[in-house]
């Protein structure tokens, strides 16, 4: 069997396992080529979008199972974005590095003239936890709940004693001399600096704190003013951060697809080697359960509250994607769910008993 | 029963065909109003033997073409049996229905 259209078409039933190609792919193109009529020389796209779609549904092998592809897809879903959450961490290394202490201390007496700011030093890295870059040192805090504190360094500082003008006054200070630098100044963000409900509190005169965000090219600024109320001097801090580098889109795409496509390929594999007779075929189940519940639990746990927190808030530059996925607050569960994988896929890969290649139907007897 | 599946069972129902010639078959016993894609028939295959209700009967080489017929299997026979009286049963109440509804054209 040779010819274009046998070509293509076995170009097309690579979308199949091997041992099922091996077992079934010489009956497969004869039927194909059995129904196409004469003069045919390439698969129509019904045709090749079918054999894909069945090619990759007998990858994960279990052909009377109701429930297999919903698995392959919940755990391809999830590993794609957790695949792109690493991607973009890595396309964070594209970000210029954060402005020097005397370059931020410049910036700020543009913003605010006259001034003083306490406490600006280099950042030691894009991403810090507890003020250091992230080390070995850290696994403890980044496992134990403590992962959150994982998050964007900024160079920044805060008002040295009373802040030298009253809020308002800063506020429109800022927001004037941000623009006339080029700044794109954000909708600032007004708090109330202590709740209540009513008399003998009156919500009128509740003190007021305000968030000022901007961005200039790859650089964000964040200043917070709160007032004084309540032997509470008042507080004035500004900080500035990178902005998400263009790198990271296409890094978190490439990085989703390609992790996507590699856990259902592996999924498939185990799924397939683990049918029948196969000895952990009891024990992967319940692991896939502990693998999905520890990675999709925190994720949709999370996911809702980041884009709460976005729409709530002007931001400049979106949070990192794997802080929407929870993470490293909860890198311990995630590490739990990755644990279960491993051990599952080391069970997958224990010999079989029987040597019957996939695809292979039962001859009468 | 999906109708794809009980086609399928249908057209083994009286001797054993290879895959083109199931594909043939749905096509002539549902008037031409299903056309089965060899992807799809394969899958079908597999699942209807993996549920033991379908099995590989012989193989043999036409044209260099390799060809396996699949036939039922006591329990396809039973399933397919099971279905058609299911099928009979709804379409006798659907027709009792409309012969009350239009007693003259139905």
């Amino acid at each position: 069997m040779t010819g274009p259209l046998t070509r293509r078409y076995r170009r097309l039933l690579l979308a199949y396992p091997r041992a099922y190609r091996r077992a079934r792919g010489d009956e497969l193109l004869g039927a194909l080529l059995d129904a196409a009529p004469p003069g045919r020389a390439r698969p129509t796209a019904r045709e090749a979008a079918d054999l894909i779609r069945h090619g990759l549904r007998a990858r994960l092998g279990r052909p009377a199972s109701r429930t297999v592809v919903a698995w392959a897809v919940l755990v391809a879903v999830v590993s794609g974005v957790f695949a792109a959450a690493f991607a973009t961490r890595a396309g964070w290394e594209t970000a210029r590095p954060l402005p020097r202490a005397a370059e931020a201390r410049a910036m700020l007496a543009e913003v605010l003239p006259g001034q003083e700011f306490d406490d600006i030093e280099d950042a030691p890295a894009l991403f810090v936890i507890y003020g250091q870059p992230l080390s070995w040192n850290a696994a403890h805090s980044l496992l134990f709940f403590d992962g959150g504190e994982y998050a964007q360094a900024g160079v920044g500082g805060s008002a040295v004693g009373v802040p030298a003008r009253p809020p308002g006054e800063t506020v429109e200070l800022v927001q004037r001399n941000l623009r006339e630098h080029g700044w794109t100044v954000y909708p600032t963000t007004l708090r109330d600096m202590y709740g209540c409900v009513g008399p003998p509190c009156d919500p009128a005169a509740i003190p007021t704190g305000a968030t000022i965000v901007a961005r200039r090219g790859d650089t964000t600024f964040t200043m917070e003013v709160n007032p004084a109320y309540a032997g509470n001097p008042g507080y004035l801090g500004a900080v500035f951060q990178r902005a998400t580098p263009v790198a990271v889109y296409p890094f978190g795409l490439v990085g989703g697809l390609l992790g996507a496509v590699v856990a259902f390929l592996v999924f498939g594999w185990a799924s397939r080697r683990t049918e029948g007779r196969h000895p952990a075929r009891v024990a992967v189940k319940p692991l896939l359960g502990v693998v999905l519940f520890f990675w999709w639990v925190p994720t949709l746990w999370t996911l809702p509250l980041a884009a709460q927190h976005h729409l709530d808030e002007p931001h400049p530059s979106w949070h990192p994607m794997w802080e929407w996925l929870g993470q490293p607050t909860f890198s311990l569960l995630f590490l739990v769910g990755c644990g279960a994988a491993l051990l599952g896929l080391a069970l997958a890969a224990l010999p079989r008993p029987d040597r019957e290649p996939v695809g292979t139907v039962p001859r009468a007897g | 029963m999906r109708e794809p599946t009980f086609l399928i069972l249908t057209a083994l129902a009286d001797r054993p065909r290879h895959g083109y010639g199931i594909v043939r078959e749905v096509g002539v016993l549902s008037d031409g109003r299903v056309s089965l894609l060899t992807g799809t028939l394969y899958t079908a295959l597999d699942r209807l033997a993996a549920e033991g209700l379908v099995e590989l009967d012989h193989e043999e080489e036409v044209d260099g073409r390799l060809r396996r017929y699949y036939r039922l299997t006591g329990e396809g026979l039973a399933a397919l049996t099971a279905e058609t009286a299911r099928l009979r049963q709804l379409t006798t109440a659907a027709e009792e229905r409309l012969r009350s509804v239009r007693p003259r054209t139905a």
